[in-house]
Parts: C-alpha cells; sequence; structure tokens
C-alpha cells in the first residue's frame, strides 16, 4: 500500500466536504476520484497534497503519516500536481517554470538543464523553453504544468481535472498521452474527474465519490458492470431505471421479481442489495442490455411491448426511446434497424443484466 | 506556519495599537472632560447638541453633503456611461485627466477657484470691463460656492466606482434585457443602475463624507458655520478658552462618528447588495458600445466640458506661478521666474521636508502594508477582520480628528509630537488604506493555485512570496505605492496641527504663502509645482495600472 488515506474528515463550516474517506491506493496505479461538483473529490486531493488540513483522519504516503504526526507541508511532500487551471506563473519563462523545484532543491544547473529539457521532450514541448506562458496555447500551457509536475519524478502526481479547460479533442488525446506517460516513469497518480469517460479510459482503479463519501471503488469494468448502488450505476454510463415492488425473491440465486406498471420482470439482486424491507425499488438495465425481438413469443419471461417515440442517430448505432405505459427506456441498437418513429417494438430485458440497486 | 501568522498579527495589532487606538482613546476620554470641574461627564454633549448654533453648523454640514452628492451624481452618471460604454478615441487620456482633482489637495483648487470666480477674479473683471454686469457676480462666496468647488473635487470618486460598476457588468446581462425588448433608457434604469449601485455606493459615502472632513474650503471662502471648519477654528485659535476648545474637540468626535457609521451602513449595504455573477469570461472592459454620430459629438462636448473646468485650476496656478502682481487684471502682466527661485533656492526645506516625510511614511506604509494585506486575503488567522475594519475606517475618518488625537496622546506619556517622526507616522496612519486596498485588490486578482503550485513544488511560504506573489503583485504594489505617496504628499488636514517650526511640508507652505496676501505667486507656484509632480505620477500610474485603480476603488466597496 503506497497511499493510505484514513477517515479522512474535512468541513467548510458547516458543510462537510470530506466525510469520513477511507482509500488504499497502490504504488504505480492510477486512481481516479470521480464524482459530481462538490462531491469532495479536489477537496480530498488537496488534502492528500497537504493544501487544505483535514479536522480529522490521516493521510498517509509511502509509510509516512502526513497529518497525525505533525503537519507536513506541501513543500516537503515530494509531490506533483497538475492544477486546473494550469497555475503556469505567467512572469517565468517555460524553463523557469519547470526548472522552478530543481532549483529549490539547488541541483547543478548542469542537472537541472538536462532534467528539463528530458521533461519538455516527454511531453512534446522541446524547443519552447524560452516562451512565456501568454505566447502559448490552452493545451501547451496544460503541457508545461504536466512537465513541472514531473520533472522532479514526485513520489505522487496529484492532478486536479486536468483537462476540463481544453476542447473535446485535444481532451481525448491527452487522456492517453497522460496515461502512457504516467505509466513509463511508474509514478502513482491521483487524478480528480468529473467525466466518467476521462476516469474510464486513463485509471486503473476509479473511487466514485458522493456527498463526501467513497460509495464503490473499483476497476472500471468492474463499477461500470456492477455498481454499487444507483448513484453509482446513473454516473457511470448510461442506464434505464424501471421502478417496481420486489413481488418475489431467490436469495440463494440472487433473483427476485419487479412488478412494475407493465408486468413483472425478472431481474438480479445485487450484491450490496441487503435491506429487504424495503419493498419499493428500482431496477437498472444499460441500454446495450435491451434486445429489439423480430417476434413477439408470449410465453417468454421479461418481453416487452413498447411504441418508439424517438430515433437518435449516433453514427456507428442509434439510441430509440420506447414507451411502455407510462416508462420510457433507452435502448441502444444497431445503426440499420428499419422500424421508424411510432411503430410498434418489442423488446427483450436480460434479466441477468436487469440489476436492482439499493 | 500557522505560528508565524499569529506573530505577525501580533506585530501589525501593536502597530494598530499605538498608532491608531491610543491616539483615538485620548480624543474620546479628552471630548469627555468637562472645562470647569476638570472632572469627566457627558456635559460637553448635552451643550453640544442644546446649543442653536452647533445644531445649525450640524445641519449646514449635512445639507451640503447632500448637495454636493447630488450634483456629483448627476454630473457623473452620464460622464461615467460615456466614459465606460461608448467606443470613443482619446477616453484613457480623458479618464487621467478626471482623475486629476482626486489627488490634487482640495485647497490648490479653491485657490484657484477665487483667482478665476472670485469678486475681483478674471470672469467677474472681463465681465465688468466688457460692461456685461455693473457689479461683481458672487460665484463663490457661500453655499453655492462650496458646492460648485467641492463637487469639481469629488467627481472623480463617483466617476470612477460607477465606471466601475458598469465594467462589471457581464455584457450578456445587458444584451438579454436587449432581446426581452427593453430599449436604452429602460435597460439603463432596470439592469444597468441596479448592477452599479453596490459601486456607486463605495463612491458615494466617501463624497457625502467629505463635507465632514474638510475645514479648509469653507474657511477659504469665509463660510465658518460647519463642523469642521468651526472645529478647527475653536482648537486652533481659541485653545485658551477651555469650553470652546472642547466643543471643538466634540464637534472632531461627532463629525467622525457620523463618517464611521455612515461608511460601516454603506459597507454594510454593499456587503448584502453585491451580486454574485454566474457568468464566465466577462471581457475586460465590460460592454463597447459603438455611438452614433450625435451621441458621439454629446459626449464629446461634455467631457470637454468637464476637462476644462478640471484643467482650469493647473492653468490658473500655473498663470500666477509664472507671474507676480496678477491682481486687478484680468490676466497677468508681469512674467517671472522669482516664485520658483524662491521656492527652489530660498526655501527648499519645503520641499525635502514634502519628500522626507511622504518617503518616510511610504517606507512605513510598505513594511506595514504588504504582510497586512497577505495576512488579510490569504490567511484565517483570528482578529485579521478587526485588523481590516480599523485600517479600512481611516478612510472616513477626519483627518482634523487624526491630528487632534496624536496632539492629545503624543505631548505626553510618549512625546514622539517632539520629534519630526510624528509627520511621517500621522501620513502613513491616514494614508494607510490608500496602499491596502490597492495590494488587497492586487492579491485577489492573484490566483491562490499560482501560489500553491509553487508550494507544491517544494518552495516554503517566505520563498514563495517573494519569487511567485511579489512579482505578481508589483504592479498592483507600486501603483498603491504611487497613490500613497500621491496622498501624502498633499496631506494637511492633520500635518497641520502637527508641524513645527522648520517642519513646513508644501501644502503647509501653500497655506502659509496664501495667508500673506497678495504674494499669492509663491503659493501659485508651490501649488502649480505640485500639481505637475501629481500628475507626473498619475500618469505613470495609469499608464501602468489603470485597472487595478479601478479594481481597487471600484469594487473594494464590496470586497472589504
Amino acid at each position: 500500500m503506497f497511499i493510505k488515506i484514513e477517515n479522512l474528515y474535512k468541513r467548510f463550516g458547516h458543510t462537510v466536504a470530506v466525510d469520513h474517506v477511507n482509500l488504499e491506493i497502490n504504488r504505480g496505479e492510477i486512481l481516479t476520484l470521480l464524482g459530481p461538483s462538490g462531491c469532495g473529490k479536489t477537496t480530498t486531493l488537496r488534502c492528500i497534497a497537504g493544501l487544505e488540513k483535514p479536522e480529522g483522519g490521516d493521510v498517509i504516503i509511502d509509510g509516512k503519516p502526513l497529518f497525525s504526526q505533525g503537519f507536513v507541508p506541501p513543500s516537503q511532500r515530494e509531490i506533483g500536481m497538475v492544477f486546473q487551471n494550469y497555475a503556469i506563473w505567467p512572469h517565468l519563462r517555460v524553463f523557469d517554470n519547470v526548472a522552478y523545484g530543481l532549483k529549490i532543491q539547488k541541483l547543478p544547473r548542469s542537472v537541472i538543464q538536462e532534467k528539463v529539457t528530458e521533461a519538455l521532450a516527454a511531453v512534446g514541448l522541446s524547443g519552447m523553453e524560452k516562451r512565456y506562458p501568454g505566447q502559448l496555447s490552452g493545451g501547451q500551457q496544460q503541457r508545461v504544468a504536466l512537465a513541472r509536475a514531473l520533472v522532479r519524478h514526485p513520489k505522487v502526481l496529484l492532478l486536479d481535472e486536468p483537462l476540463s479547460n481544453l476542447d473535446a479533442k485535444l481532451r481525448e488525446r491527452m487522456r492517453f498521452e497522460i496515461k502512457s506517460l504516467v505509466r513509463r516513469m511508474h509514478i502513482t497518480a491521483v487524478y480528480v474527474t468529473h467525466d466518467q469517460a476521462e476516469a474510464m479510459v486513463i485509471s486503473d482503479r476509479i473511487a466514485v465519490m458522493e456527498g463526501g463519501k467513497v460509495v464503490q471503488v473499483g476497476q472500471p469494468e468492474d463499477i461500470y458492470k456492477r455498481p454499487a448502488n444507483r448513484f453509482v450505476a446513473d454516473f457511470i454510463g448510461t442506464t434505464n431505471f424501471i421502478p417496481g415492488t420486489l413481488s418475489e425473491v431467490h436469495r440463494e440465486t440472487n433473483v427476485a421479481y419487479l412488478q412494475t406498471d407493465f408486468g413483472r420482470i425478472r431481474c438480479t439482486l445485487s450484491d450490496s442489495f441487503q435491506d429487504f424491507s424495503v419493498q419499493t425499488v428500482q431496477a437498472s438495465i444499460r441500454p446495450e442490455e435491451i434486445e429489439v425481438l423480430q417476434s413477439a413469443p408470449s410465453d417468454r419471461e421479461n418481453v416487452l411491448k413498447g411504441t418508439i417515440a424517438y430515433r437518435a442517430y449516433l453514427g456507428n448505432f442509434l439510441y430509440i426511446f420506447v414507451t411502455i405505459d407510462n416508462t420510457m427506456l433507452r435502448v441502444q441498437v444497431p445503426y440499420d434497424l428499419k422500424k421508424q418513429e411510432g411503430e410498434e417494438i418489442t423488446l427483450f430485458v436480460n434479466p441477468e443484466k436487469c440489476m436492482i440497486l439499493p | 506556519m500557522q505560528k508565524s501568522n499569529l506573530v505577525l498579527s501580533i506585530m501589525l495589532w501593536a502597530v494598530v495599537a499605538l498608532f491608531i487606538l491610543y491616539p483615538l482613546s485620548f480624543l474620546i476620554i479628552e471630548s469627555f472632560k468637562i472645562a470647569e470641574t476638570q472632572t469627566y461627564g457627558i456635559k460637553n454633549y448635552v451643550d453640544f447638541f442644546k446649543d442653536p448654533y452647533y445644531l445649525k453648523t450640524f445641519g449646514n454640514t449635512l445639507f451640503l453633503s447632500l448637495l454636493v452628492l447630488i450634483v456629483t451624481t448627476l454630473v457623473g452618471l452620464p460622464l461615467a456611461y460615456i466614459i465606460s460604454r461608448y467606443r470613443l478615441k482619446g477616453k484613457v487620456l480623458f479618464t487621467a485627466l478626471i482623475l486629476l482633482p482626486i489627488v490634487l489637495p482640495a485647497y490648490a483648487g479653491a485657490f484657484a477657484l477665487i483667482v478665476l470666480f472670485g469678486k475681483m477674479g478674471v470672469i467677474n473683471l472681463l465681465l465688468t470691463d466688457w460692461g456685461i454686469v455693473s457689479k461683481p457676480i458672487n460665484f463663490l462666496y457661500g453655499l453655492h460656492g462650496l458646492v460648485f468647488v467641492q463637487s469639481l473635487h469629488l467627481l472623480p470618486f463617483i466617476v470612477l466606482s460607477l465606471s466601475a460598476g458598469f465594467t462589471n457588468i457581464d455584457p450578456s446581462l445587458e444584451e438579454a434585457s436587449e432581446v426581452e425588448g427593453a430599449n436604452g433608457f429602460k435597460r439603463f434604469f432596470t439592469i444597468t443602475l441596479p448592477l452599479a449601485t453596490p459601486n456607486y455606493l463605495a463612491g458615494a459615502v466617501l463624497v457625502f463624507l467629505w463635507p465632514f472632513t474638510d475645514w479648509l474650503t469653507p474657511l477659504i471662502f469665509g463660510q465658518v458655520d460647519y463642523l469642521p471648519s468651526i472645529s478647527y477654528i475653536n482648537i486652533a485659535y481659541h485653545f485658551t478658552d477651555m469650553h470652546r476648545k472642547y466643543m471643538g474637540i466634540v464637534s472632531v468626535v461627532v463629525s467622525a462618528v457620523i463618517c464611521v457609521t455612515l461608511f460601516l451602513a454603506s459597507k454594510y449595504w454593499v456587503e448584502r447588495k453585491k451580486y454574485t455573477s454566474l457568468s464566465k469570461g466577462t471581457t475586460l472592459e465590460g460592454r463597447i458600445i459603438q455611438p452614433g454620430i450625435l451621441l458621439k459629438v454629446g459626449s464629446y462636448v461634455y467631457m470637454f466640458i468637464i476637462a476644462l473646468l478640471v484643467l482650469l485650476i493647473p492653468i490658473v496656478l500655473g498663470l500666477s506661478a509664472f507671474s507676480r502682481r496678477w491682481v486687478l487684471e484680468p490676466f497677468p502682466t508681469y512674467w517671472t521666474l522669482e516664485n520658483f527661485k524662491l521656492i527652489f533656492i530660498e526655501t527648499p526645506g519645503l520641499l525635502k521636508n514634502s519628500l522626507l516625510f511622504s518617503g518616510t511614511a511610504l517606507l512605513f506604509g510598505i513594511i506595514f502594508g504588504l504582510p497586512a494585506a497577505y495576512l488579510i486575503t490569504r490567511t484565517h488567522t483570528p482578529g485579521k477582520e478587526a485588523l481590516d475594519f480599523i485600517i479600512t475606517l481611516m478612510l472616513a475618518f477626519p483627518g482634523i480628528a487624526l491630528g487632534v488625537s496624536y496632539l492629545l496622546a503624543f505631548w505626553e506619556g510618549i512625546p514622539l509630537a517632539t520629534h519630526w517622526i510624528i509627520m511621517p507616522l500621522s501620513l502613513f496612519v491616514r494614508r494607510l488604506p490608500y496602499f491596502l486596498r490597492m495590494a488587497h485588490a492586487s492579491y485577489l486578482q492573484l490566483d491562490i493555485s499560482l501560489e500553491e503550485a509553487a508550494e507544491v513544488s517544494g518552495a516554503t511560504k517566505l520563498y514563495t512570496f517573494f519569487t511567485i506573489s511579489l512579482p505578481l503583485l508589483l504592479k498592483g504594489v507600486f501603483v498603491g505605492v504611487v497613490m500613497f505617496f500621491i496622498m501624502a504628499f498633499q496631506e494637511i488636514s492633520t500635518a497641520i496641527f502637527l508641524y513645527r517650526g522648520g517642519w513646513e511640508t508644501l501644502p503647509i507652505g501653500i497655506y502659509l504663502n496664501w495667508h500673506r496676501g497678495m504674494e499669492f505667486g509663491i503659493a501659485g507656484a508651490m501649488a502649480f509645482f505640485m500639481i505637475v509632480i501629481i500628475f507626473i505620477l498619475l500618469l505613470i500610474v495609469s499608464k501602468i495600472g489603470g485597472g487595478i485603480l479601478g479594481a481597487a476603488w471600484g469594487s473594494s466597496g464590496g470586497r472589504y
């Protein structure tokens, strides 16, 4: 365990920003703190950096507690950080921005020169040493920030929504660049974002946060396929929620039947669903797990009949929105679906993938 | 880190306690002293509010304040709108020009206007020569004259704060109102003006308070029935009459209380009313409109008339500076450099004193102001709000009150008043807000993540301050330094109570030479020389940090 966050607690006035967070980050992995704005992800990151002081709990990096046994200031934590607005010093040239931390270490000038050149080359900014930040594009400033954070080979790299100010195309590319760069340098990284697609691409593991708490930690696939609760299912990817009441529960097989407005559906109980006293629940089914059937076998379970309300063309596939009584389901279908808006359609909801979530 | 902040806070508080709280306590205690019995009680205050004369002065002052505020607002509103909204050539130069009265000493303007508009002034002489009037018109002597002079002096406060308010408004807010179908006037009164109100109020309160602090202008125009003027006369000329002396002190305290209360009330109101804007990416210069030809001509004429009025002051002072015996003639007849020879060669002490005192005060200001700005904007040290509060209050505190307090406090006990250091010390305390506001505003503009990035890179707080914060603050700090220097350079209200033979500053020299009557060429030369220095400094300021000036003056009413 390289970084250990223990019972971290931080509030601003009466607002609890980080509510007893526990998290373990392995050496060399990229962990993303993912969540909507105000969920406490940035505050958690800033506690790791030492830019915020928590009211309780501790952050331990490489066995060294950073709060409980005397506060270790950011300057002594051997971290690198990329800020959301880059925080490139406008009065220093690119070279001096990157060399700043090395000069503090009082390294010989030749070593500084070498390291800065290397770092700038790694982010693809060779030859820009003499420029001032004002003469750089947003993407280039972003790279300077990255070079500055990496040049000292920090123990931990912290990234606070580093791509949120870039345009969509560049953002897409930088995800992969950052990932390969961090991998190559074997640095442990904590990455903060509210963009679930970004988190999926960049992370080894994701910690989803809500209301100051970590609600689920796991590999991207894990979180997508087995969300711990409705919030995670909704936040990661797209899903349909079907409300209903539990009518039949088989706890040994994890099978449950949901009584909905349009009939009984067979579903799977998620592992995290424990509270069986609750009668009204919701099942989550992803758009790609709903199948379109050509005919309508009336004897099969989980077969639904509805009408196509809209079609949305997304290039490699279609989203169709199907109304069944008062419920609308989003279904992902091949782009060559012949049926038009207003036509009837028969759907099959895969019971294994239809999860009842807390 | 926390500990060093606390030490810093204690040091700053010690300065505030010694040089602000300690002398002020003397003023307050003294105001309760009863002349006949040498005991303490509220008799002086009862007397003050029972005496129809003092009540009349009080009412006069209030009425003057109101009139000045109305006039400056009516004149300043269109001007601020023109400056901040219309695309016009030469706007920058003009803005620097209309800033001039703010830094010009009020008395210099008063002297110039007497030469120009006095009973035997240029205008009246010309009018009589041309046979238009048989008896000189009274332009100045009376309430109307005071309103005229003080409005001219205070106009920049209104224009500056209003135009900062207009500029701060996100263009899309006005555009949205246009889209909804509001025409120009409707839009201005329903959207633009309400949004600029907090800024306006920050400037308006300073304007309103001015008549409660300016004792000299009424005196120059022969009007004594105003609160600060009667305080000055009572304290400076009737100190042997104990009752009049204490009445003077009570009037000072009453003025100070009114100033502080109004200032606080406006601050509170502004704080509550401050509109938090959700919008992103507002342009730096706000909304700019291309005016039609009629509007354009109208704007230029309007700006020109005001610029002319403002420029009259340095022109008149210049004319008198280079002439002798310019009396009873519409224009000078005898040109000479004699006046300048006199001030540079025969009495260079005044200039030397002014530079020494203002310079030393500036040094104190920087040493105190930079750490104070840091403490207030960047730390959570307990008591920092109170510190900020007391320093900001000095902006509204009458100079005469400070002068009297220092006189009372530093004669016995701590006998600082016998050493020239009292002069820069009082200047430092009186003008501190000017520097602090600027430092504060630039600190607020400095994104905190720039400092955090340095700390993460391994820099200590102190190293961060010198390598990152200070270089980035430099512009704002420099503007603050210059503004502080200007305001210290032209200070007279406090200095006149504290100076002793040999400590006369340039403003005091102007005042004394004017007293000597006929030879006002010397006073004119001094004032002209001072205006030249101030104008050069002002040009530097508006060249370097127009934006910072706006930020410090315009919206700090809300920030503070």
